[in-house]
């Protein structure tokens, strides 16, 4: 007892005396209603006070605190006070006083009078006017790791002071408080987890908004963007000027976190600002640059393209700073690269002109403009290697018949069905010459070895023999049965519908199916000679109680991947353009 | 496109076979709304039908809603593999009660 002050002794809680002092049923009782009390509450500060003033109450003392280790451990601060006087938010440093002692030495503490401990401090005592006879103190520990401590006051008998079974029923109490400080330290932490999670989800969907909707069909610019977060460091965007150009641009910020983010957004707006009202792409991009240098977080740069469409001519006007080369896929089926002619944006001063940002000057002539970020030409394919410049030229290639936006989710679909984690966003924006007569030309020109031309009666006991036409070219193409069948079925409500249709009130006519082959790609034109059908009507529906006529035309859509009602060339009757890409059957191909 | 037509138990069972398309469907419809005038439920046994189209698939769906006017059971059976892709693309095929046989569908008639 030689280290131990006079009227204080030291309980280490493991080997405190149980001989003397047993816990009796009537303290389970108490534990048992205080876990019971705390086990509802999962506010801290909450917890907190209640723990004490049951802890008081049970243990019958005049006051108590109850004080948690804060700033790194290295003081505790009361949390809790109850009794005659409010201690709250006094800090004792840890190792100091009773309190600070009893949890550095991870002990139990009972002083039975202070007036005999020179431990104690007397500076509570002096401002308050409260008389402290006896004080019961003990650490609170979850897990091996120290919270804090309580300390109560003055029992309430006669001399006021505390016992051993006190103590102990003290201590038995501060583990069930500590448990349950300990849960409503880890429920505040998990509602904050979910207010970022939520704050997160909410800030995706701001971004997400900060990309164009999808326009109405048809429209010469689409895009696409895949985060491979919840943020995203990438962007696109278009819009139509009030001249009818379109402005478009994509972006790429360096960077994956939420300050690229950030960036991301602020570009974005940049861009959709002052380009209605700058319309130089690179005077644009210029200024771009001089806000972003402005406000430079250092490090962080963007690279981006921004362009003018003219939809009447097919110019193009098109400015990169630092941005991977985009792509014109021209009308004879070859890529032209577009490497940019300045740094990226944000990090020095940047002139339009020969010696800074060009403008380069271009005719789509029939073609189509891919702008996309590197998270595509170096996002893996499903065996590990990267998908480069090459690999994405074919991918379009082999779809140039298919719609813009199918051609971009089919790169999309190709890197993110990978069943790898990607690490970078997947961005793509396509810029297409949409005029008609281009459009048509190409069709003339584009649409491959002719495989069959079939006219029949359009009536309905006429149809059977179409569809062994289509079967048979199906076959020809080397089309896999699955695919053929639904073809079949999709050509077969096509024809279905000029008999049901084009042709009424008993006229009778002739219909012609032709089909085209070209490299995977099945094209069919059907075409009748009846009036020209209101082609706003021709619309796939989908009534609960079902009519035929919309099913039919909901089975095309859904078979066919392009599906156009074109006027007639010679002037009378419609022409249906339906365009499918089929998997080649291997033993067919030779 | 040909039919036949069975009664068991008290239930019409119609077997098509061949292709119904806008040139058979009619029929095919006429034979259906009949049955439900002869007998109450009926089990159509697709399992020879090579092709079907969106007007064949409305003589069905015409069918079932005159079953479910007159509280009868209308059911189709040994699905053709061309008739269930037609159902899956017309997102029909949950819209039907089917039977893998005919045999099935008899058993778990009401």
């Amino acid at each position: 007892m030689a280290n131990i002050p006079p009227g204080g002794e030291r309980r280490n809680s493991h080997s405190f005396d149980r001989r003397k002092t047993t816990i009796s049923t009537g303290h389970l009782e108490l534990l048992s209603k205080m876990s019971g009390h705390l086990a509802v509450t999962l506010n801290l500060d909450e917890t907190i006070q209640k723990a004490l003033d049951l802890i008081v109450k049970f243990v019958k003392a005049e006051g108590g605190a109850l004080f948690l280790l804060e700033e790194k451990l290295a003081t505790l601060v009361c949390k809790a006070s109850a009794g005659p006087v409010d201690i709250r938010g006094i800090r004792v440093k840890a190792g100091e006083g009773i309190v600070g002692q009893c949890v550095a030495e991870n002990t139990s503490r009972i002083t039975r009078d202070v007036q005999q401990d020179p431990n104690f401090d007397h500076s509570v005592d002096k401002s308050t006017g409260f008389q402290t006879r006896s004080i019961l103190c003990t650490p609170m520990t979850v897990h091996e790791q120290t919270l804090g401590a309580i300390e109560l006051v003055n029992k309430r008998t006669a001399d006021g002071l505390f016992s051993d079974a006190d103590l102990l029923m003290l201590q038995t109490l501060a583990s069930a408080a500590a448990l349950a400080i300990h849960n409503a330290h880890m429920a505040e932490e998990l509602v904050e987890q979910e207010r970022f999670s939520r704050e997160l989800e909410l800030a995706t969907e701001m971004q997400r908004s900060l990309l164009p909707d999808a326009p109405a069909d048809p429209f010469p610019v689409s895009g696409f963007n895949l985060p491979a977060n919840e943020m995203s460091g990438d962007f696109y965007d278009f819009f139509e000027l009030e001249d009818g150009r379109i402005y478009f641009s994509l972006g790429d910020v360096s960077g994956k976190g939420m300050d690229a983010a950030l960036l991301m957004s602020k570009t974005a707006s940049l861009f959709r600002c002052l380009g209605k009202t700058i319309h130089e792409p690179n005077t644009l991009l210029v200024t771009i640059n001089r806000e972003l240098c402005e406000t430079a977080i250092h490090g962080m740069f963007v690279t981006m393209v921004c362009g003018l469409l003219d939809p009447e001519t097919g110019a193009v006007k098109l400015a990169n700073a630092g941005h991977e080369p985009p792509l014109i896929h021209a009308r004879d089926g070859t890529f032209t690269a577009l490497p940019a002619s300045a740094p990226p944006l944000g990090i020095m001063s940047l002139q339009a002109g020969d010696t800074g940002i060009r403008d380069e000057e271009f005719n789509l002539d029939g073609g189509a403009l891919y702008i996309f970020t590197d998270g595509v030409t170096e996002g893996c394919l499903e065996d590990g290697s990267r998908l480069e410049q090459a690999g994405f030229q074919d991918i379009i290639r082999e779809r140039s018949e298919l719609p813009a936006a199918a051609r971009l989710e089919a790169v999309v679909s190709i890197l993110s069905d990978t069943g790898r984690k990607r690490h970078d966003d997947i961005t793509l924006l396509v810029v297409e010459d949409t005029r008609p007569e281009r459009h048509n030309n190409e069709a003339n020109n584009g649409r491959g070895m002719i495989i069959a031309r079939y006219t029949f009666p359009a009536r309905a006991d006429a149809l059977q023999a179409v569809r062994d036409v289509v079967n048979n070219a199906c076959e020809t193409c080397g089309c896999a049965t699955e695919a053929a069948t639904d073809i079949v079925i999709a050509v077969g409500e096509a024809c279905q519908n000029v008999v049901r249709h084009a042709y009424r009130d008993n006229e009778e006519g002739d219909a012609t199916l032709e089909i085209y082959c070209k490299g995977g790609i099945l094209e069919f034109r059907l075409q009748d000679s009846a009036h020209p059908v209101d082609r706003e009507k021709i619309k796939p529906k989908w009534p609960k109680e079902l009519g035929p006529g919309g099913l039919g035309v909901c089975l095309i859509h859904d078979i066919m991947d392009k599906v156009d009602y074109l006027p007639a060339p010679e002037g009378q009757g419609n022409l249906l353009r339906m365009v499918k890409s089929i998997k080649r059957n291997d033993n067919n191909e030779t | 496109m040909k039919h036949e037509i069975l009664e068991k138990q008290g239930t019409s069972i119609v077997m098509f076979k061949g292709e119904i398309d806008l040139e058979s469907s009619p029929a095919a419809r006429e034979t259906l709304l009949k049955c439900f005038e002869h007998t109450g439920n009926v089990i159509v046994d697709l399992s020879e039908v090579s092709y079907i189209d969106s007007s064949g698939v409305a003589s069905l769906v015409e069918a079932l809603q005159a079953s479910r006017k007159n509280g009868s059971q209308f059911t189709l059976a040994a699905v053709s593999e061309p008739t269930r892709r037609v159902l899956e693309l017309a997102r029909l095929d949950k819209v039907f009660t089917l039977y893998d046989s005919v045999d099935e569908a008899l058993e778990n008639q009401a």
